[in-house]
């Protein structure tokens, strides 16, 4: 075993210690901006994609990582991308708000994570497998097995249009923060309180997990899995080892065990901590939509950190496309769950 | 501040992402001007959300209080403010 597997540990906690504070969530995020109008979780997910934009691609400039995009298929990636989405809806939370949550001691999330893994595990080795594999048998790359990304596809640079789309996003932002501060609403609290009482803002959100992201990738890499966060591999792994007996656990592995560890440690310190059910009708919905997103990830290769976190950074094909119905998928079941039927 | 006593209590403790905010929003739009609501939740994210989404519809946030633990007791009086 790779000794620097165990970095995992130190990544995983800081990841899970932010996406407590941060209440980082995509499910949240997509679902708002149809059904409450807020945006400050999309805003979060867009800083941290930027930040992580940019980082990765001075990594791999400088020679310090090799990007690692991962192979565009589109069945897989639109099928198991809607899926997803309409999984994460009826889990309420996406792969990394479920993942959190256990550590806030939601049992309602306990039990997404649960439905997450056992149909993860029946896509990637048991019954569902030729179904994922019906729809990952539509994968196109470029001459020579080049995994498609926007920049190879429109023949640039990667690092033209990465720093060109950073360019303009910047430059987006530095527009809208200057109207939010003009309205200002700034409250003094000491940094302690801020950072381990009070939620932190879509901001700081962003910028932590972005970095947490990129830290990720060069240490995930010198534990010989090259690439940034991602968390259904690490469930798999693990529930694959101890249910065959053999040793499967990645550096993925260790960060997943530890970023449940960082929420609950997050969430303790804030006295957000508490063992809390939803009624059992719910638990087994939070079930099913973790099957839905178990089968979902297993299918495109990656769930909402793998594709959109850590993949769309890249500029990765599949991970634009599989982000994309996520979205669509979140969507849908969102409508017909919240928004269609007036209980 | 003088002890303000609710016209409804909604009880969503327990309950995942996003039926407290749901919740809230659809009992709201069922009561009166002027009237307040208390809502009870102990879902982190609920908590910020739900105060900063009832203030975009006109409704005034008089309160957002700790209980114990992650159980918070949010106070709304409807599209309340001009009196």
């Amino acid at each position: 075993m790779n000794p620097f597997i165990f970095t995992g540990l130190a990544v995983g906690f800081a990841f899970g210690f932010a996406l407590q504070r941060g209440r980082f969530c995509m499910n949240s995020a997509f679902r708002d901006i149809i059904l409450m109008k807020d945006y400050t979780l999309l805003k979060a997910v867009g800083v941290a994609i930027l930040v992580e934009m940019i980082g990765f691609e001075l990594l791999s400039l400088t020679g310090v990582i090799n990007l690692n995009p991962k192979p565009f298929m589109w069945g897989a990636n639109m099928f198991g991308g809607f899926i997803f989405g309409i999984g994460m809806v009826l889990a309420g939370g996406c792969a990394s708000g479920i993942t959190y949550r256990f550590g806030e001691g939601m049992v309602g999330a306990m039990s997404a994570v649960g439905g997450f893994i056992f149909a993860g595990l029946m896509t990637s080795m048991g019954i569902l497998k030729p179904v994922a594999g019906f729809f990952q048998n539509t994968r196109i790359t470029q001459p020579g097995g080049v995994n498609l990304t926007l920049a190879n596809v429109l023949h640039v640079p990667h690092y033209v249009l990465t720093f060109s789309i950073a360019g303009v996003a910047l430059i987006l932002w530095a527009i809208f923060t200057k109207k939010v501060q003009a309205a200002g609403k700034d409250r003094d609290v000491s940094l302690g309180t801020k950072i381990f009482k009070k939620g932190w803002g879509w901001t700081a959100t962003g910028i932590v997990i972005g970095l947490i992201g990129i830290l990720a990738f060069y240490a995930s890499s010198s534990a010989g899995r090259n690439y940034p966060l991602g968390i259904t591999g690490g469930y798999l792994s693990i529930m694959k080892s101890l249910l065959l007996g053999k040793n499967f656990l990645t550096w993925e592995s260790m960060e997943i065990i530890s970023t449940i560890i960082g929420a609950f440690i997050a969430a303790l310190i804030a006295g957000e901590f508490k063992l809390r059910a939803p009624a059992p009708r719910v638990l087994i919905q939070t079930f099913f939509g973790g099957c839905l997103m178990g089968f979902g990830a297993v299918c495109q290769m990656g769930c909402n950190i793998g594709h959109i976190l850590s993949g769309v950074p890249q500029l990765a094909l599949s991970s634009i496309l599989g982000g994309t119905f996520i979205i669509l998928g979140c969507w849908l079941a969102a409508y017909l769950l919240f928004i269609r039927v007036k209980p | 501040m003088a002890e303000i006593k609710p016209d409804k209590t909604l009880d969503v403790r327990g309950e995942i992402c996003p039926y407290p905010d749901v919740k809230t929003k659809k009992t709201l739009k069922k009561m009166e001007k002027g009237q307040i609501l208390e809502v009870l939740t102990d879902y982190p994210l609920s908590v910020e959300r739900i105060p900063r989404t009832a203030e975009k519809e006109k409704h005034k946030v008089l309160s957002v209080e700790k209980i114990k633990g992650p159980e918070h007791r949010i106070l709304i009086e409807v599209k309340g403010g001009e009196g």
